[in-house]
């Protein structure tokens, strides 16, 4: 398999599997040196997160896929950016599941300075995210 | 204002002489209405409250049959020259009774009869009194035309609202009052009573205490209850320059609700998208604590840690109860605090939450 093209970081390319063993909209999880990774594939775009919730450590890839769900105004439900969200099995944080930040504390209010009592986001609000894509009809993460 | 405001107290309570007082307020038909049946009284689901029914002990000068609540001197005397309160903001001891009335139209009639007699026979007489408006909130209809009525009248700096309610206020069947609230610079005063009256759910979440010891040690689910539907119903979303005075809620479980509800956003916000942000930042910006009746936290430093976890730099002002039997002097209060927070508590935070007094 040709997948040696060097992506960001140094990062070695792993071939996960065929591109046709996954569709839009399904997922894999896999084991790459020793790391659980869960591999998606959203709309033809592939994304890997780490299988592992940075809350309390629940296997985050087997959350479900969601919808960004957002409003306008309050009763104004939308549904944006179509299964590119996941939440998480056990308390239901969601991530972007294109770069495993936290839809709560994106890193938009991360720079925000937090007063006493409110707890300041922290590295608790990123799932770790890795690239993954196709090459040569082989789904590709590097770790 | 010439002199440095010393004090405001957000939180003391009237009361009628008796019901000739409203005669020159009431329509004909209201009146005979008035006068045969008399005021609607507050519900006592126990016959007993602290102090001597209810009021300071110390208070009964004038004799035990004169309600202190009805004699303004004594405020004059006891509060505001006793205590260095330059402000004082009534809420009415009269108005749960007159806001637990199923009858619209009559309460409507009290509502604007009581204002009227307090801006005339209080405000009237003494310049440092403020009015919280006794509106028929249980109607939004009818609280907004008094809403408009009086709203701009300059004493009148909020809107009294009462925990018991049929609803929980953060239900767009109240947004009209908050609109109008908003257009008139008044801030939502909410106060407990009325839990467990008429037509308004049990007088705690889990049904009817036997003593009124309970039911006065658990008032703050009332207002923890309406402060979550103000949350998540996006109030504060749809009203950015609502500002809610909770009145006698205490203030130790502030920092734990808080906690609790920046998890609960955090697991569940997509179920309530519009809340944008933390609910504790609605908190802060827009829900101010009075300080009646002060806690006392033990071990020494839960105050320090309780003060810090609800931001009570921009959160906490003073309020007295005069002249109920679990009143706080300003002083006394504010020697618990840091100096800091003092000139914060006794007046800034006021201003803030109450556009409508004089700076
Ligand atoms: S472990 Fe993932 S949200 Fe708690």
């Amino acid at each position: 398999m040709s997948v040696g093209e060097a992506s960001g970081g140094g990062r070695t390319p792993h071939p996960v599997c065929a591109a046709a063993e996954l569709p839009p909209g399904r997922r894999r999880i896999v084991t790459i040196e020793g790391k659980s990774i869960g591999v998606f594939n959203v709309g033809g775009r592939y994304f890997a997160l780490r299988n592992r919730c940075p809350h309390r450590g629940a296997p985050l890839c087997e959350g479900q896929v969601v919808d960004l769900v957002t409003a306008p105004a309050p009763y104004a439900w939308e549904n944006e950016r179509f299964g590119e969200i996941i939440r998480c099995p056990w308390h239901s944080w969601e991530f972007d599941l294109t770069t495993g930040r936290s839809v709560c504390h994106p890193d938009s209010i991360r720079t925000k300075s937090y007063p006493a009592g409110v707890a300041a986001p922290t590295e608790h609000d990123r799932a770790e995210a890795y690239e993954a894509a196709e090459r040569g009809g082989v789904v590709v993460v590097w770790v | 204002m010439g002199a440095r405001v010393r004090a405001i107290d957000t939180d003391a309570h009237h009361q009628l002489r008796g019901i000739a007082d409203l005669k020159p307020y009431l329509s004909r038909h209201d009146w005979q209405r008035l006068e045969e049946f008399g005021m609607p009284r507050n519900s006592n689901l126990y016959q007993a409250s602290g102090g001597f029914r209810g009021a300071r002990a110390d208070c009964f000068g004038a004799g035990d049959d004169v309600d202190p609540r009805s004699r303004i001197a004594l405020f004059q005397e006891k509060l505001l020259d006793g205590c260095g309160v330059d402000f004082a903001i009534l809420q009415g001891e009269y108005t749960p009774a007159v806001l637990a009335l199923a009858d619209l139209d009559f309460s409507a009639a009290l509502c604007r009869a009581t204002n009227d007699w307090t801006l005339a026979e209080w405000v009237g007489r003494d310049p440092r009194f403020r009015l919280a408006l006794t509106v028929p909130i249980q109607d939004p209809v009818l609280a907004v035309r008094e809403i408009e009525r009086l709203g701009d009248h300059p004493a009148v700096v909020a809107v009294y609202a009462v925990c018991g309610s049929p609803r929980l206020y953060g239900q767009r069947h109240y947004d009209p009052v908050f609109a109008a609230c908003v257009k008139h610079g008044l801030a939502l005063a909410l106060h407990f009573s009325n839990e467990g009256i008429g037509m308004n759910p049990a007088p705690t979440a889990g049904g009817h205490p036997s003593y009124y010891a309970e039911q006065y040690l658990v008032r703050p689910q009332f207002y923890q209850a309406h402060l979550s539907s103000f949350l998540f119903e996006g109030t504060f979303e749809k009203f950015p320059q609502l500002r809610v005075a909770f009145l006698e809620s205490g203030f130790g479980w502030v920092p734990a609700f808080r906690w609790r509800a920046d998890a609960t956003w955090r697991s569940l916000r997509a179920q309530t998208p519009w809340v944008k942000r933390p609910p504790s930042e609605y908190m802060r910006e827009h829900i101010r604590f009075a300080t009646q009746p002060f806690e006392d936290p033990e071990p020494a430093g839960a105050l320090t840690a309780v003060l810090d976890g609800m931001d009570a730099e921009q959160t906490l002002m003073f309020s007295s109860d005069f002249p109920h039997w679990d009143f706080d002097p300003p002083d006394a209060i504010v020697r618990r605090l840091p100096e800091s927070l003092r000139q914060r508590v006794l007046v800034e935070t006021a201003l803030e939450t109450y556009p409508k007094l004089p700076r």
